[in-house]
């Protein structure tokens, strides 16, 4: 299956780095805790399923979980209950608005190479991996993914997913909350420069016992823009203008603002238990996955 | 703070280059595109700058503000700003700056006057108004045209500084008459390009300004006829008032003892303090022979109000300078006599003071005196008497001939080369046309040259004038001496009357062509009128004095029996330089070592004008005795350094400013720096956009 991804997309991820995350998986810090843990972990050894209790058999029972050794001795039919196989639902929010597509390299690049590199974990894994790319609401949406052997899908969709149109965190939210009830890990990947606000949209999401991650990813030129000159910016999304003569004083105001608008998305996180991560797409997004991930939790 | 372009320029560049700046400020400015993701933080940004910016429309048009800053600097430096206008000159201003021995006096700053003038007359230049003219004129004895009019500043400076100090006396008649001159020149070439249209008299509105140490012999005889005396600025740059001169020196041959010499000198303090223990120094060749001390002189300056120095008398037109000269204070000279000084042979006699004052030029005076040796005398004459005794008792060897003989004696026996072979033929009562190279005195006839006429007698009349300070009539009573009769003499224009009858000259002396000619109207023995027989015409030939006068006559004439054949040079003072033989050339060795080559073009005498420094000068080729002759200062004009304070021109005074003139700095050059800095400053806020 991997070099099946690697020869149709190795635009996204390499194999080299596959190979390297393979061994991950995702964690839930909150919603199976104490509960999955070891179902999960046995489903990697194969075949050996962890016992969890016994129950009188009744016709139509899968005749496969009798335990006969009880049978020999007691003469009686039990059936051998194992923990039900539920699956972890990983689902990747993706800002595709028009603003992420922007930057060298992208922003939604960027952000496609990390929700990519999750997906390949979470399938690898058997996790249910649900992909979905938001601008004004919810543009694309591929759920319910199983199994590395779909990992084609899964890039294809990734790659196919379109940057255009104005974000909106708090319609794509809403939506996502209404078609997906169950609870797992979520992670938002956006640049969350929504002109409404993001706590509307992550308000959402906060009451529906989802692991959240929010991860903000910014380029370079917005963290220091290189800008000189009296200039008229143009909002890509909305065509929205904005004059300035750039000054050390402007530059330096705009770093302070960026800074102010970071923490208080940070804070907004931490105070809900969001986990909250910043990038820039000049770190390299392996080493996103690698480090800052497993640092925060998510990844093991 | 004044404006030498004027107001206007000023208003003109800054309504040429303001408007435009404003404008182009006003127009809207054309900003650049740029897409970026989102404008929500830049809108926060510039929002929070603008909160927390005071004064934020002032700074962001901070630019604008420096930049027409920096055009209404440039516009106030076309308007050449410049500090403390005392005076500024229009149209045109003739410069005249002396260049006279005493101007060489180093003022307190350690700069000679001229030095100072010469910065004075800078400024004069640099406050001239736009398009002005200026003419420099440098005069000591001579008067030059340095520049004529001209509005080139620098060219103008450039002749200034080139002015070089001289030692001669200062005299402003021939400046004045220069600058005249030149300035009616213009008007005329005015009007004639003007194409009929008359050109204001420039001499009328011209500004003088005349810088000087006040120190101008003729000061008071100057009258300008086309100057406008309001329009007359005098600069005095005089500070220093101390100063000892040498004003007089004589060295003469003892009369019995020819070996020895005596020596005269007048040693004067200008000074406003007494000078004690003074050295005078007599050295024969360069060699120190003697030393004598002058316990004490005292102060030579007095109080303006008080005496009547030279110059003293604004209003003094009328009043001939002997009148005014009142001599100097008492005890303020002294006069130093060098006696029995054994100088057998002939060179120079130089007396030195030692002090360290104003002037040097008057510290040293030199002399040449020749070996002693007879004076030759020719005595042509039918016989007489009393002529015969006197030169016999004079150190003289007499040679005697008739008219006739001498009328018919050869070459050989007259001449020595194109001179004559004698250094004095003395005529009595003849008249001839013979008269090579040399000297003559003739008693009762006259050479027979242009403009010298002698008519019939004149009788019964009286000497009106007389010049007692000429040599040949030092210590001559001419007031006592009685004459019958004498010729009625015609003689030129330069001419030296020394005894003037009443309608006729009676002592005249003549120099022309190498040969000096002293000619007496009368002779000591006349005709009778009745009998013919010849009588005693006057009686002077009894008095005591007949013999001096034909001593002085002699010595000044013949000039062997003192100093050398010129007598004293004054610097600036032309002389003639007698040719020996058939030399082509004759070169001149400067007491500062350069030398001058003349031409002779077969004259036997030379014109030299090169004396403009003191010293002694040597001449080769030239006949024995007159190789080398001295130029002295010896003038109580140029050594008196202090200050004139009431120095005037002619009978209408002319005050002159008492200060130097004020520095007129320009400041335009400190406005465009000012200027220069603004760009720098805009420049560099434009580029580190502090506030913008």
């Amino acid at each position: 299956m991997a070099t099946a991804v690697e020869k149709k997309d190795d635009d996204l991820l390499d194999p080299g780095f596959l190979s390297r995350i393979e061994q991950l998986e995702i964690v839930s810090r909150k919603i199976f805790a104490g509960k999955m843990r070891g179902e999960r972990r046995s489903k990697r050894k194969g075949e050996s399923v962890e016992f969890a209790d016994y129950r009188n058999y009744v016709v139509g029972d899968d005749l496969r979980f009798l335990d006969w050794n009880i049978y020999a001795r007691l003469d009686r039919l039990f059936l051998k209950l194992f923990l039900e196989e539920e699956d972890l639902h990983v689902s990747l929010l993706i800002d595709a608005s028009r603003s992420m597509d922007w930057g060298s390299p992208a922003k939604l690049k960027y952000a496609k190479q990390i929700a990519a590199a999750l997906a390949y974990i979470g399938l690898s894994n058997y996790d249910r991996v649900s992909l979905y790319g938001y601008a004004n609401g919810l543009v694309a949406e591929m759920a319910g993914l199983r199994g590395k052997r779909l990992m084609a899908r899964a890039v294809d969709f990734l790659r196919n997913l379109p940057g255009e149109g104005v974000s909106n965190l708090a319609a794509a939210c809403k939506q996502y909350a209404v078609r997906h009830p169950q609870p797992g890990v979520l992670l938002v990947i956006s640049d969350f420069l929504e002109k409404g606000g993001f706590e509307q949209g992550l308000r959402y999401l906060l009451g529906r016992n989802l692991d959240l991650y929010c991860v903000q990813v910014l380029s370079p030129d917005e963290v220091n823009p290189q800008l000189a000159g009296d200039l008229r910016l143009v909002d890509v999304e909305d065509d929205d203008v904005a004059e300035i003569t750039v000054s050390q004083a402007l530059l330096h105001r705009y770093r302070q603002t960026l800074r102010a608008f970071c923490e208080s998305l940070r804070e907004y996180c931490t105070r809900r238990g969001v986990a909250y991560l910043f990038t820039s797409t000049d770190v390299g997004f392996d080493q996103v996955i690698l480090s800052y991930l497993r640092q925060r939790g998510l990844l093991r | 703070m004044n404006f030498l372009s004027g107001w206007h320029i000023i208003a003109y560049a800054a309504a040429a280059t303001v408007p435009p700046l404003v404008a182009l400020y006003f127009l809207k400015l054309k900003r650049r595109e740029q897409p970026i993701p989102s404008t929500l933080l830049w809108k926060r940004a510039v929002q929070d700058l603008h909160v927390n910016s005071p004064f934020q429309r002032l700074r962001r048009n901070l630019l604008m503000l420096l930049q027409l800053l920096v055009l209404l600097l440039a516009a106030f430096a076309l308007g050449k700003p410049i500090l403390e206008a005392q005076q500024t000159h229009e149209g045109t201003v003739i410069l005249m700056i002396d260049q006279s021995a005493s101007m060489n006096v180093r003022e307190e700053d350690g700069r000679t006057r001229l030095e100072i003038a010469k910065q004075q007359a800078g400024r004069v230049i640099d406050n001239m108004k736009d398009g002005a003219q200026a003419m420099v004129i440098a005069f000591s004895d001579k008067a030059a045209i340095l520049s004529s009019f001209d509005t080139d500043r620098a060219a103008l400076k450039a002749r200034i500084d080139g002015i070089e100090p001289t030692e001669s006396l200062s005299t402003l008649t021939e400046a004045l008459a220069l600058a005249e001159a030149h300035a009616t020149n213009l008007v005329i070439d005015r009007s004639e390009e003007g194409g009929g249209v008359l050109a204001p008299d420039l001499t009328s509105a011209a500004g003088v300004v005349l810088i000087t140490d006040g120190r101008v012999q003729d000061a008071d005889q100057v009258v300008s006829q086309r100057f406008r005396t309001e329009n007359m600025e005098i600069i005095n740059v005089a500070r220093r008032t101390d100063n000892v001169g040498i004003v007089a020196m004589e060295a003469r041959r003892h009369y019995e003892r020819p070996g020895q010499v005596e020596v005269f000198a007048e040693v004067r303090n200008f000074g406003e303090g007494p000078v004690r223990n003074l050295d005078v120094m007599l050295y024969l060749e360069g060699t120190l022979e003697s030393v004598q001390t002058l316990s004490q002189l005292e102060p030579g300056l007095v109080p303006p109000a008080a005496d009547g120095e030279e110059g003293a008398a604004p209003a003094a037109g009328g009043v001939s300078r002997a009148a005014r000269q009142t001599g100097p204070p008492p005890g303020s000279t002294a006069a130093v006599t060098f006696q029995n000084v054994t100088f057998g042979g002939g060179g120079e006699i130089e007396v030195r003071i030692r002090i360290d004052d104003a002037l040097q030029a008057d510290n040293r005076a030199w002399t040449v005196i020749r070996p002693p040796r007879n004076t030759e005398l020719l005595m042509v004459s039918e016989g007489n008497l009393f002529l015969d005794r006197v030169m016999q008792t004079l150190p003289v060897r007499l040679t005697r001939m008739t008219p006739e003989e001498y009328e018919k004696a050869d070459d050989e026996t007259l001449l020595d080369g194109p001179r004559s072979r004698f250094d004095l033929v003395m005529f009595d009562r003849h008249s001839t046309r013979r008269l090579p190279a040399g000297n003559y005195f003739f008693w009762g006839s006259v050479p027979q040259i242009e403009g010298v006429e002698a008519a019939d007698p004149v009788r019964n009349e009286i000497f009106v004038n007389w010049d007692e300070t000429h040599p040949v009539l030092r210590h001559v009573a001419v007031e006592n001496i009685q004459v019958l009769q004498w010729r009625r003499l015609t003689v030129p224009p330069e001419a030296t009357r020394l005894i003037d009858g009443e309608t006729s000259p009676v002592l005249v002396y003549l120099s022309r062509e190498g040969r000096q000619y002293l000619i007496s109207a009368f002779s000591l023995v006349a005709a009778d009128d009745e009998t013919g027989e010849p009588v005693l015409n006057t009686f002077w030939v009894t008095q005591t004095h007949f013999p001096m006068f034909c001593y002085n006559a002699v010595q000044y004439l013949a000039a062997t029996l003192a100093t050398s054949g010129q007598g004293n040079v004054w610097p600036g003072e032309p002389m003639l330089i007698p040719v020996t033989g058939r030399a082509s050339k004759v070169t001149v060795r400067r007491p500062d070592g350069r030398t001058d080559t003349v031409d002779t073009l077969g004259s036997d005498t030379v014109p030299y004008a090169q004396t403009r420094t003191v010293g002694v000068y040597r001449v080769t080729p030239t006949t024995p005795g007159q190789e080398r002759f001295a130029v002295n200062l010896f003038s109580a004009t140029e050594s008196n350094v202090a200050p004139n304070e009431q120095f005037a021109l002619g009978a209408e005074a002319v005050a002159g400013t008492k200060g130097v003139q004020k520095v007129q700095k320009p400041l335009w050059p400190y406005v465009l720096l000012a200027a220069l800095a603004l760009v720098l400053l805009e420049w560099i806020i434009y580029n580190k956009r502090v506030f913008v």
